[in-house]
């Protein structure tokens, strides 16, 4: 459903296999930044257009960027990644919560151009990181099921002890 | 935490009767002040604008059988674009000896963590850090509460005052919301109080523009919010945790 376009000059990058064990992430932030891709934690630089268009890009509605914008200042975590080359956020996750308990991961992106290469993964570990590091062990997200086995390694599991995410509907009909 | 086992009543009939006299039935409408100590700062209490059709569902269900009901919303309010209200009275009884009760929904947030820790205890959930707790209702986007206002009339002025639950979301104030802890008091549980301020909260949210309502909930409480119009696994999309320790 999704196009990939390849950029002519960009060569799939292969990242090294951690070798250290020092090195708690799959790929290291130097092995990273030596392909020209840098990790940020804040809005202050984030180009909300851009994004906006990453998040068309992979399949969501096109969202008022102005929302988008309310959201993110009120978003506890959040992890992207910025391609020196662009500029441009080619990976993208957030998370909200109370900040003690319970945190939920939203908005997991990277852009088609640059998938398959460990994008996703690295926004994932260090975002779960970064919220372990502020004391929360509750974190959540819901997961459409083509990218249950993308959650899964990263340690992820559905439905533990039968609990079941839920949304409301308003077109639900409820029952007296 | 995860969302909890809360009312589960077998018949989820959200019409309660009780025993009232009928010149307190007006008092149903009108929002209640209350004063009392808490940990957090009272917010101001909003004006309480019903729609006529409200009052007449009640007026209609008190003639009839001379009882108090739970103040079950018509559906007709739902598209409702009038502001709800902050605070206001969910069901008021009255015992022989003249002692009134009321159960009064709030979306304010005034929470005492001491009460809420002791509500915690009741229905057994493990212990946490009051700072945390605090902390926790602090940075929620929403927190409702029900508490129960007990006065003898001959005390005037004088009344006892407890919470008796509590449910909160919380949210990016722009398209996620996520309700957590939702709990009652396993004394009034079965009544569809709990039923009714997780309904008050969705619809606070709704109100504020918040458009995705998320939640978890354990497995014997599925039905329970299936019925206030949640759907669990819409489209696929599953729950998923990291590394639940159960």
């Amino acid at each position: 459903m999704l196009s990939r376009g390849i950029i002519s000059n960009f060569r799939t990058p292969t990242f090294p296999s951690p070798t250290t064990t020092t090195c708690k992430y799959s790929i290291s932030d130097e092995d990273l930044e030596s392909r020209g891709f840098f990790l940020r934690r804040t809005i202050s630089d984030l180009n909300l257009d851009h994004l906006n268009s990453v998040f068309v890009a992979v399949g969501f509605p096109r969202r008022d960027p102005e929302k988008i914008k309310l959201a993110l200042e009120h978003t506890e975590s959040m992890l992207w990644v910025k391609y020196e080359k662009t500029q441009k956020p080619v990976a993208f996750a957030r998370a909200t919560g109370d900040g003690v308990f319970n945190a939920i991961i939203w908005d997991v992106v990277v852009d088609p151009s640059f998938q398959g290469i460990g994008l996703g993964k690295t926004v994932m570990e260090r975002l779960i990181q970064d919220l372990l590091e502020k004391g929360i062990c509750n974190i959540a997200l819901f997961s459409e099921p083509r990218v249950l086995g993308f959650y899964r390694p990263l340690g992820f599991v559905a439905d533990p002890d039968g609990i079941r995410g839920m949304v409301y509907s308003k077109k639900q009909k409820k029952k007296k | 935490m995860l969302t909890h086992n809360v009312a589960t009543p077998s018949s989820l009939c959200p019409i309660v009767s009780y025993d009232c006299y009928r010149q307190v039935s007006n008092r149903l409408l009108f929002p209640h002040n209350l004063n009392h100590e808490i940990w957090r700062a009272n917010r101001k209490l909003k004006g309480c604008r019903l729609k006529a059709s409200f009052w007449e569902s009640i007026r209609s269900g008190i003639l009839k059988n001379n009882t108090a009901q739970i103040i079950e919303p018509p559906s007709t309010l739902e598209e409702e674009e009038e502001p709800l209200p902050e605070e206001f009275v969910l069901v008021e009884k009255s015992q022989p000896d003249g002692e009134v009760e009321q159960i009064i929904f709030s979306s304010g947030g005034d929470v005492d963590v001491y009460e809420l820790e002791a509500l915690c205890d009741k229905v057994g959930w493990p212990r946490r850090p009051l700072s945390k707790l605090a902390t926790a209702l602090k940075n929620s986007y929403m927190v409702a509460t029900l508490h129960s206002v007990r006065k003898l009339p001959s005390s005037e002025g004088n009344e006892q005052k407890k919470l008796i639950g509590m449910a909160r979301a919380t949210s990016d104030h722009a398209f996620n919301a996520t309700i957590w802890d939702v709990l009652v008091d396993p004394s009034y549980q079965g009544q569809g109080l709990g039923k009714a301020m997780v309904e008050k909260l969705i619809r606070h949210l709704l109100q504020r523009d918040i458009g995705n309502i998320s939640l978890f909930a354990d497995s014997q409480v599925v039905e329970f919010y299936r019925n206030l119009g949640f759907e669990p696994d819409p489209e696929g999309i599953k729950g998923m945790f990291w590394y639940p320790g159960y």
